[in-house]
């Protein structure tokens, strides 16, 4: 992807970003532009160099789509995911999250409205956004060990390659990313390969396997980031994103 | 135990607190050939509390206990077993255990251990944090007086929102022996309370990061849950619909499965239809709906959802949202639980306006869950309603109480069917207010005792459903005949037991479960049908071994035993049968110890030996058959005066029960003159201490 010409990137950007018209190079900027506030503000084009990886990837084809009002806090996704991918049952480590939410919903106890089955007894499931571009847990890696998967296009920890840095989980506004303590390595929502166990294993059908779309519009984040972007992605995003 | 791979978290913790010492134990090293749950429970009992202990003593212990299977993604996991010395257990307290579910069981493994231990008596108020590795004994003196709901969301607020707390409510603090503990709203273990707060001990709180291991290949892992959802009914086990459905060849309308395609969850937002197959997996959490089965179809339109047990796909909590209570009762509109719990509120009256399943009985039922699941109140599976309805419809109560006492509680809305008058009484009962309040709280036993009314007057009163040592009848004659009333006989509380009626009770005809019943208990003379029983033969002494075995395995196991076995399924093209194996399939691929059927039950069985055991020590008395495995009065006679063996009565025949008991004593091999075991039978089971030491105090039979 390295080669591409910056023109060239534009539309590519876009369809990443969720845009699936052809827009001029302005209107994508400018859509684009409170996302991506916090690289140029970082000020750091002493950094630029000829080799800049490009950090756009392919935008998902698929994601996991929750239905809350059918959820009925069993937990039986978190299993599945983990028993059936890592041989453990470990929620901690699933790539879809409900448990936090059981008690008193995602607000928790500071929430106006407590939610869970202490508050109004409605379960809200925390699913990966296989995020367009720019995709935060991707960005934030500065060992390039996200990437989308050649089949589904999900965001992908590369385990050889990811160091265990977690720049990843403070990355995510949705607080999706699991470390596994016991490899030291970071693991997200790979959609099971195109088969995600956890829509197999849901005993009331409230979770479903969609074309993607872009929840990243629809979901308030969960958590404030810490934006760290790696000094070489960094120049690649002002690649676009600032004239010269 | 040989050494395993996964399944067990690895380590009991030990809290001492009357010396604030914390330790753990190696949970495989010391305590793995009883598995987890009730067998740890009766280790630690039998190894520990020395017999003449009282309930409420600083030497009894409270052993939470889970099992190899909880925390994983089997379905019905989720079982803590909490055993203790029952203070309801009456004249004199014995072992016991009560049962709870929600989300407690998985945490604990997640933390890291696959029980506590608690023990000796804090001076002051205090709970315990676990988070990992990381154990405190912390302060609670902010949190005595408060109820569950507070308690747990004060303690959240420390822990963190995903933590699972369980707590006893006032009813527990003041001694109450009629208390619970409670955890995730709705999920209680009976008589627990009184003895965490006679240790001073208000909640345990739990947060795990860690998991528990499968030792297996996971793919074997995975085709092993998909098969034993695919065996899966609804609730207990049943495996037919409730209404016809075109998909299904039967239908019964006692069954359990009340929610298929047609019915709507009302009050979810928007109101939810329930579509799909009926054999869906991916439908399987709508078969339950404890509110719709208990308080009738009216109970669908205030169905929020289905919530239960961790991994459970059988959500029986029901989550109700019943808006016009919060105006008329000044409560919270939402609440949950399932059966006793459920109707705890409906169950006090005898006359409610639109009748047992109409407005002001679920109006009833909110406000009685309301208000036990925040005081931790414990009804006893009902007694304690029976009680209060015997007691004062029959005149009993005036003479008990003082004038002005009777005067000031609202008997005016007891009779009326008005469910402010739970606002009166439970507060009664958990602050142990007045005499009607500390009677009540005491438990049957005790308030016959403090009355000077005989025992007798409620065993041959079958409206009172009382069985014996202060606790009713749980699933016996009116079930399942001769084998449930055995069951009934051999627990020092209500029995607990569900292998047996979840057959019986599992809505196929009589004539498919003779089939299955001959393929396996060896004849279809093992069962016969609710109210429609035969004389006694060997083959249901076999069911009764089998129930009761099964019953301790799931115990221990982390399996729910109101679920299990699972030897029934909906699949016509299995013959309607399930698999009498899963269970040691399971303990097989989870700790990686390859284990057939026959050595998971024989753990099974000594786990259950181990309980007849620590009753005789503590009874100091090894004529059980005399003294113990009693039977009440009314279980032998019939209102209509119906004779036995007719269709239509639950009425059992004295002298066929007298052989039930010696074959069901045959099977187990034990002495049939006291209903003691042998000493052989001990050694079979690798018992022999405890049969040693049972001889050195003259309680096992002698060689005949």
């Amino acid at each position: 992807m390295g080669t591409e010409g910056k023109e060239e990137l534009i539309p590519r950007a876009a369809a990443a970003a969720g845009f699936e018209t052809t827009i001029s190079r302005r209107k994508f900027l400018i859509l684009t532009a409170c996302a991506v506030n916090g690289l140029a503000a970082l000020s750091i084009r002493g950094a630029w160099g000829a080799d800049a990886p490009v950090i756009i990837i392919e935008n998902a084809k698929g994601l996991i789509l929750a239905d809350p009002t059918r959820c009925v806090g069993c937990r039986r996704c978190e299993l599945a995911c983990t028993e059936f991918n890592d041989g453990r049952s470990q929620p901690s480590l699933a790539r879809i999250k409900v448990d936090r939410n059981i008690n008193f919903g995602p607000g928790g106890l500071t929430s106006p409205v407590m939610g869970g089955a202490w508050g109004n007894g409605v379960f809200i499931q925390d699913t990966c956004k296989q995020c367009p571009h720019p995709v935060p847990c991707e960005t934030a890696c500065p060992e390039g060990a996200i990437k989308a998967d050649p089949v589904t296009g999900a965001r992908v920890v590369d385990a050889v390659v990811c160091v265990g840095c977690r720049l990843c989980r403070k990355a995510c506004p949705w607080d999706m990313i699991s470390f596994d303590e016991e490899s030291q390595k970071a693991t997200k929502c790979f959609l099971c390969h195109g088969s995600p166990k956890c829509v197999e294993a849901c005993p009331s059908g409230a979770i479903a396997y969609v074309p993607w779309l872009d929840l990243t519009r629809e979901v308030p984040p969960r958590v404030s980031v810490l934006t760290v972007v790696p000094a070489e992605k960094a120049q690649s995003c002002l690649e676009c994103h600032i004239s010269k | 135990m040989s050494k395993v791979n996964g399944g067990f978290a690895g380590k009991i913790l030990r809290v001492d607190l009357s010396t604030g010492a914390i330790r753990c134990e190696d949970t495989v090293e010391k305590y793995g050939e009883l598995l987890g749950g009730t067998g740890i429970g009766y280790q630690v009992l039998w190894d520990e509390v020395p017999p003449g202990t009282g309930a409420l003593e600083p030497g009894n212990k409270i052993v939470f206990a889970t099992g190899v299977l909880a925390g994983t993604g089997v379905p019905c996991n989720g079982r803590t077993a909490i055993t203790t010395l029952f203070p309801t257990c009456w004249p004199r307290p014995l072992v016991g255990s009560g049962h709870m579910g929600g989300r407690f069981a998985a945490q604990l493994k997640y933390a890291g251990y696959d029980g506590i231990i608690i023990e000796g008596r804090a001076d002051r108020p205090v709970w315990i944090s676990i988070r990992d590795a990381r154990v405190e004994i912390r302060d609670a003196r902010h949190l005595w007086g408060s109820g569950i709901r507070r308690a747990t969301l004060e303690i959240s607020r420390e822990m963190g929102n995903d933590s699972v707390v369980a707590a006893i409510g006032q009813a527990g603090e003041n001694l109450v022996p009629m208390s619970v503990v409670m955890n995730s709203v709705s999920h209680s273990a009976g008589g627990i309370g009184a003895v965490m707060g006679s240790k001073n001990l208000k909640a345990i709180g739990v947060q795990g990061s860690g998991g528990v291991r499968i030792a297996g290949d996971k793919a074997e892992w995975e085709r092993l849950i998909k098969f034993h959802l695919s065996i899966l009914g609804g609730n207990n086990q049943h495996v037919v619909p409730s209404s016809p459905h075109p998909q299904s060849e039967y239908y019964n309308p006692g069954s359990r499965w009340v929610g298929m395609p047609g019915k709507r969850w009302g009050a979810a937002d928007p109101p939810l239809e329930i579509n799909g197959g009926l054999y869906d997996l991916n439908r399987i959490a709508f078969r339950s709906n404890s509110g719709a089965f208990f308080l009738g179809d009216g109970a669908w339109k205030y169905t929020v959802r289905g919530n239960g047990c961790t991994a459970c796909p059988i959500r029986c909590h029901t989550i109700l949202k019943v808006p016009a209570v919060s105006a008329k009762y000044g409560i919270r509109e939402v609440a949950q639980n399932t059966c006793a719990g459920m109707v705890f509120g409906r169950s006090f009256f005898k006359n409610l306006p639109g009748g047992p399943q109409g407005e002001t009985a679920i109006e009833a039922c909110m406000v009685g869950m309301h208000l036990a699941d925040d005081l931790g109140v414990w009804c006893n599976y009902g007694q304690l309603q029976r009680d209060l309805l015997k007691l004062y419809y029959e005149g009993t109560l005036k003479t008990k109480i003082g004038a002005e006492e009777y005067a000031s509680i609202s008997w005016d809305k007891y009779e009326s069917g008005d469910p402010a008058f739970l606002l009166d009484i439970l507060p009664r009962v958990a602050m142990r207010k007045g005499e009607l309040g500390h009677a009540l709280g005491l438990g049957t036993g005790g308030l016959l005792a403090r009355w000077s009314i005989p025992e007798e007057t409620w065993g041959k009163d079958r409206a009172t459903n009382y069985w014996k040592f202060g606790h009713p009848k749980h699933h016996a004659n009116e079930d399942d005949g001769q084998c449930g009333a055995i069951i009934s006989t051999q627990y020092n509380r209500d029995p607990q037991c569900h292998s047996h009626t979840n057959f019986v009770r599992n809505g196929l005809p009589l004539a498919v479960q003779k089939k299955l019943a001959a393929e396996i208990w060896g004849s279809p003379d093992a069962v016969d049908a609710p109210g429609n029983y035969t004389p006694m033969n060997i083959h249901k002494a076999m069911r009764a071994k089998w129930s009761l075995v099964r019953k301790e395995l799931h115990d221990s196991l982390g399996l729910c035993n109101w679920m299990g076995p699972w030897v029934a399924s909906p699949l016509k093209e299995r013959g309607y049968s399930g698999d009498d194996s899963l269970e040691s399939k399971f303990f097989s691929l989870a700790t990686g110890r390859q284990t057939s059927r026959e050595e998971l039950d024989l753990i099974g069985e000594k786990i259950f030996v181990l309980h007849r055991a620590l009753t005789i020590r503590d009874m100091g008395d090894k004529e059980m058959r005399a003294r113990h495995d009693l039977i009440p009065e009314w279980v032998y006679n019939d209102p209509a005066g119906t004779p036995v063996f007719t269709k239509g009565t639950i009425r059992m025949d004295r002298e066929d029960m007298v052989r039930a008991m010696e074959m069901f004593y045959g099977v187990m091999g034990w002495d049939t003159g006291s209903g003691a075991p042998t000493a052989q039978a001990y050694a079979r089971l690798g018992l022999r201490d405890v049969s040693r030491e049972l001889e050195s105090r003259n309680l096992v039979p002698e060689k005949k």
